[in-house]
């Protein structure tokens, strides 16, 4: 039988400063709450918006996939590793920080706000060289079905994580039903919903809105919008820390 | 469960720009004193010689280096800290010790 755990948008930690709004699902720097730790292998899912030309400056990371996902204006990233990219909406970047990288995100636009989504992965493996990759998406791999976009296997499609989890998203018409089926045995699904409404299995999600599932191969969904934008982090449910 | 204001970590890593990083943000919370390992024999140097609440096994650490360490710290709590001197090295903390 499945287990559902539902994140509703009110409930995630709301924390403004003067360049940074940022929305956190779980526990993450000062907000510390038990009970949102983590999903499976997904440990952090922060919404961010940050003021024109501000961001974060130079530090560090290790052992852990990241990836950022502008879904307004764009973001200027650089590291040691020599890589500097800006990664407007309709790209991500995806860092495995394995042994240590440091690396600095600015906000790229001089004079609008940029929105991102910042996924944190635990990794399969420690201290493994690290990797940045960025990829610009096409829309028709989303269109009315799950594109998957990051993935353990690199591909024109997909950017490669060190961990066996898969980044998906599906912009689906009003009324269209969906299918998503979990990719790798053991694996639960965070479903994100960036905008729109849809309902699954009763549970009724707006934007915003964030539903775990797991112990299931595979579940449905109704949108109940004009159109709804999904994104879906499938992630190991076992693992160990 | 142990409630702990105070605690006295010692944190290993193999990566000196990362563990200065780590250093600062355990000794920036107040109560808290980080020692900072960056090899596993400096760490194990200090384990015979100092008591510490916790260990904190950082950028670098194997898995054989933390079974080493689990070996001699057989009555310290070991927490693996992941991000590299992040915003979950507090969390991290603070679960482990029920804080």
């Amino acid at each position: 039988m499945s287990k559902y755990i539902l994140h509703k948008e009110d409930s995630r930690h709301h924390e403004y400063n003067d360049w940074l709004e940022s929305k956190k699902t779980f526990s993450f720097a000062d907000y510390y709450n038990p009970k949102r730790i983590h999903f499976g292998a997904l440990r952090v899912f922060n919404d961010d918006v940050v003021k024109a030309t501000k961001g974060f400056g130079k530090h560090p990371h290790d052992n852990m996939e990241i990836i950022s996902i502008p879904l307004q204006g764009s973001l200027i990233h650089k590291d040691n590793l020599g890589n500097e990219e800006v990664i407007r909406a309709g790209e991500i970047q995806v860092m495995s920080t394995g042994s240590g990288v440091f690396h600095s995100e600015y906000n790229h636009e001089t004079a609008e706000d940029t929105r991102f989504l910042q996924i944190w992965i635990y990794p399969a493996a420690l201290n493994v060289a690290p990797h940045y990759s960025r990829l610009t998406l096409q829309d028709a791999w989303f269109d009315n079905q799950f594109g998957t976009f990051v993935a353990p296997v690199a591909s024109q499609k997909a950017a490669m994580i060190q961990q066996d989890a898969y980044l998906s998203m599906g912009k689906f018409n009003g009324d269209k039903e969906f299918t998503y089926t979990i990719q790798q045995n053991g694996n639960g699904a965070y479903l994100y919903v960036i905008d729109g409404s849809i309902d699954i299995d009763g549970h009724v999600l707006s934007s915003g809105d964030a539903l775990g599932i797991s112990d299931t191969a595979a579940f449905k969904g109704q949108v109940k919008s004009s159109s709804a934008t999904i994104l879906v982090i499938d992630v190991p449910m076992n693992i160990q820390l | 469960m142990t409630n702990k204001s105070s605690l006295n970590l010692l944190a290993i890593g193999y990566h000196p720009e990362i563990m200065q990083v780590v250093h600062r943000l355990i000794n920036s919370h107040n109560g808290w004193h980080g020692t900072i390992a960056e090899s596993l024999a400096q760490a194990q140097q200090l384990l015979q010689n100092n008591a510490y609440d916790g260990i904190l096994l950082c950028a670098g650490v194997s898995q054989a280096d933390e079974a080493q360490v689990n070996n001699i710290a057989t009555n310290t709590r070991i927490i693996r800290h992941y991000g590299g001197g992040s915003g979950l090295l507090e969390n991290e903390i603070r679960i482990a010790f029920e804080i």
